[in-house]
């Protein structure tokens, strides 16, 4: 354990006092491992070289990756995001339009229902109108008629009255003379059945 | 360098409860690396060869590509007390890399290319070593999927643009993490007209990610766990955020430097110039410095854990391998997660520091 540890501490110090003064304990260490490092030397070992290198390769690097990687690719990200927004800028107006336009044709088709149900209830009334009318006037045609024939019927029933009533007078008159031929004159007799009749109403009271 | 291996001894020590045995497994290569066959046992060729490849296919193998006892014959062999240590070389840069092969006895080994060596370039009296190692071939790697992945996902956008809808799966997915870097993480902390550093921030992001997952994949190392890488991301960063101080405030930009508060009377604004200034100038390198230490050390930490236990797994040599075994896998898991994390921390913090220069007041 102790040999382990002897070795152990003196690298310690060794790293630590590198740390604080670099150069010497550095060279000591890289004079000690080039053979097993033949390159580099030491760990903390700075190498000019190398560091050159780094700058030749980083400065093609970032020159090549700029022009043909990041570039390129920037923009195709850009046209992407383009389109994309776009696309999305394109969907939205569509959508906007279309609903105006369902709003538009929502307001015709609100529009045209209370046209129709206007025309419907405008034809409704005419027709309710045309019927009443009709019916009024089949009515006034019927009490015309009704009218008519009742007068008829009186006029039938005057005529026929006046028809009997000369008829009766006739036939009184004929009956009278057939009697006053035998008993009395003409004038009186007369005058007896004149005297009777005026005592008939002359209308239909006694019907 | 030995501090990591004796950690990761001492760890052993302290879960096994078998010093003994760990001493045997450990201090026997030093002491005889070449008769290293039978202090272990009947089978220890094959063992140390699994030791190796196991340890490569699960995380970045260092220099030895044969065997521990080589590495410790190469590194250590003049300290024969000290423990192997197996775990730096698999951290550190080297000058070769690691592939898969199969040796004569069907073991999978680990065997090295070497890259090339003396690219050094004179500046002055300096001699600047632009010789490629590991973690350079695993930048360029890390770059080089990046940009399959990322341009992939960029062309499968632009076939999709034209038709309706876009691409599904993998690109997608790709496109959520650019999309949320720029919107959630750069845009919000950038501040107005913040879109040009848009592609540096995502840049960062994906490259930081890239080279740190790259640690995670057998063969593989992670860039972003060597200093200098994570040092020089922070520079440029750093650059990047006092350029575009000056950019956004112009002359205004002196004040994040030097304090010049006008609410203040004479008398009061001369003394905290003197005190503040030096404080605001402190401020702006502990940024960078502070991104660079934190990225550069989780990844090489959650690295030293991960190996740390599969050290475990051939230390107990028994059943009781599999307990290191789980908490490995576990480990490995949360790395996953750290990998973004860490990516996802530089880039938030480069966007914060940004932000806050272009619409700093004094």
């Amino acid at each position: 354990m102790r040999t382990p540890l002897r070795s152990l501490s003196r690298p310690l110090a060794l790293a630590a006092l590198s740390a604080v003064a670099a150069r010497p304990a550095l060279a000591q260490e890289a004079e000690h491992g080039a053979a097993g490092a033949a390159a580099g030397g030491g760990l903390l070992d700075p190498h000019a070289g190398l560091m050159v290198w780094t700058l030749l390769i980083f400065a093609v690097l970032l020159f090549i990756l700029t022009k043909f990687a990041f570039k390129p690719l920037t923009a195709a990200v850009e046209a992407r995001e383009k389109a994309l927004e776009d696309a999305i800028a394109g969907a939205k107006r569509d959508r906007e339009e279309a609903q105006r336009l369902l709003a538009e044709q929502r307001a015709q088709l609100e529009g045209s229902r209370g046209e129709a149900q206007k025309l419907i209830a405008d034809a409704r009334a005419a027709g309710e109108k045309m019927r009443a009318d009709l019916l009024e006037q089949t009515r006034q045609q019927q009490a015309e008629l009704l009218d008519r024939a009742r007068r008829d019927i009186d006029a039938e029933r005057e005529r026929a009255i006046a028809d009997l009533r000369r008829e009766a007078v006739d036939l009184a008159l004929a009956g009278a003379s057939k009697v006053i031929e035998r008993n009395l004159d003409d004038a009186s007799n007369r005058q007896l059945v004149e005297q009777f009749l005026s005592t008939i109403p002359t209308n239909g009271a006694r019907r | 360098m030995r501090l990591f291996g004796s950690l990761a001894l001492a760890a052993s020590l302290a879960l096994a409860g078998a010093p003994a045995r760990a001493q045997d497994a450990h201090g026997a290569a030093p002491a005889a690396p070449t008769a290293q066959p039978s202090a272990v046992d009947t089978s220890s060729a094959a063992t140390v060869g699994g030791t190796s490849a196991a340890v490569g296919t699960a995380e970045q193998h260092g220099a030895a590509p044969t065997t521990v006892a080589d590495v410790a014959a190469q590194g250590h062999a003049a300290s024969p007390a000290q423990a192997v240590d197996i775990i730096t070389p698999h951290i550190t840069d080297a000058h070769a890399i690691e592939y898969p092969c199969i040796s004569g006895d069907y073991a999978m080994l680990t065997c090295e290319a070497h890259l090339p060596t003396g690219w050094i370039v004179p500046i002055g009296s300096y001699q600047l070593d632009l010789s490629p190692t590991k973690h350079v071939v695993m930048m360029l790697l890390a770059s080089l999927i990046a940009c399959v992945v990322l341009i992939g996902a960029a062309r499968a956008h632009k076939r999709h643009s034209h038709a309706a809808g876009h691409p599904k799966g993998f690109a997608a997915g790709i496109e959520a993490m650019v999309l949320y870097i720029r919107d959630e993480v750069a845009l919000k902390n950038l501040g107005h007209h913040g879109e040009k550093y848009v592609p540096f921030i995502l840049t960062l992001f994906f490259f930081i990610l890239f080279a740190n997952l790259l640690g995670l994949i057998p063969y593989g190392s992670t860039a972003t766990g060597n200093i200098s890488v994570t040092a020089m991301l922070a520079i440029i960063t750093f650059l990047v955020v006092e350029f575009a101080g000056m950019r956004a405030q112009g002359i205004g930009y002196l004040n994040t430097i030097f304090y010049w508060n006008k609410d203040l009377p004479i008398y009061m604004r001369i003394p905290m110039f003197l005190i503040m200034s030096p404080i605001e100038l402190v401020g702006k390198i502990a940024k960078p410095f502070a991104l660079a230490i934190r990225l550069f050390a989780n990844m090489t930490a959650g690295h030293i854990v991960v190996l740390a236990l599969i050290g475990l797994i051939f230390l107990f040599r028994s059943a009781a391998s599999g307990a290191p075994f789980l908490a490995a896998s576990a480990i490995m898991v949360l790395e996953l997660f750290v990998a973004f994390l860490q990516a996802f921390i530089f880039a938030l913090l480069s966007s914060v520091f940004i932000g806050q220069i272009r619409e700093a007041h004094h």
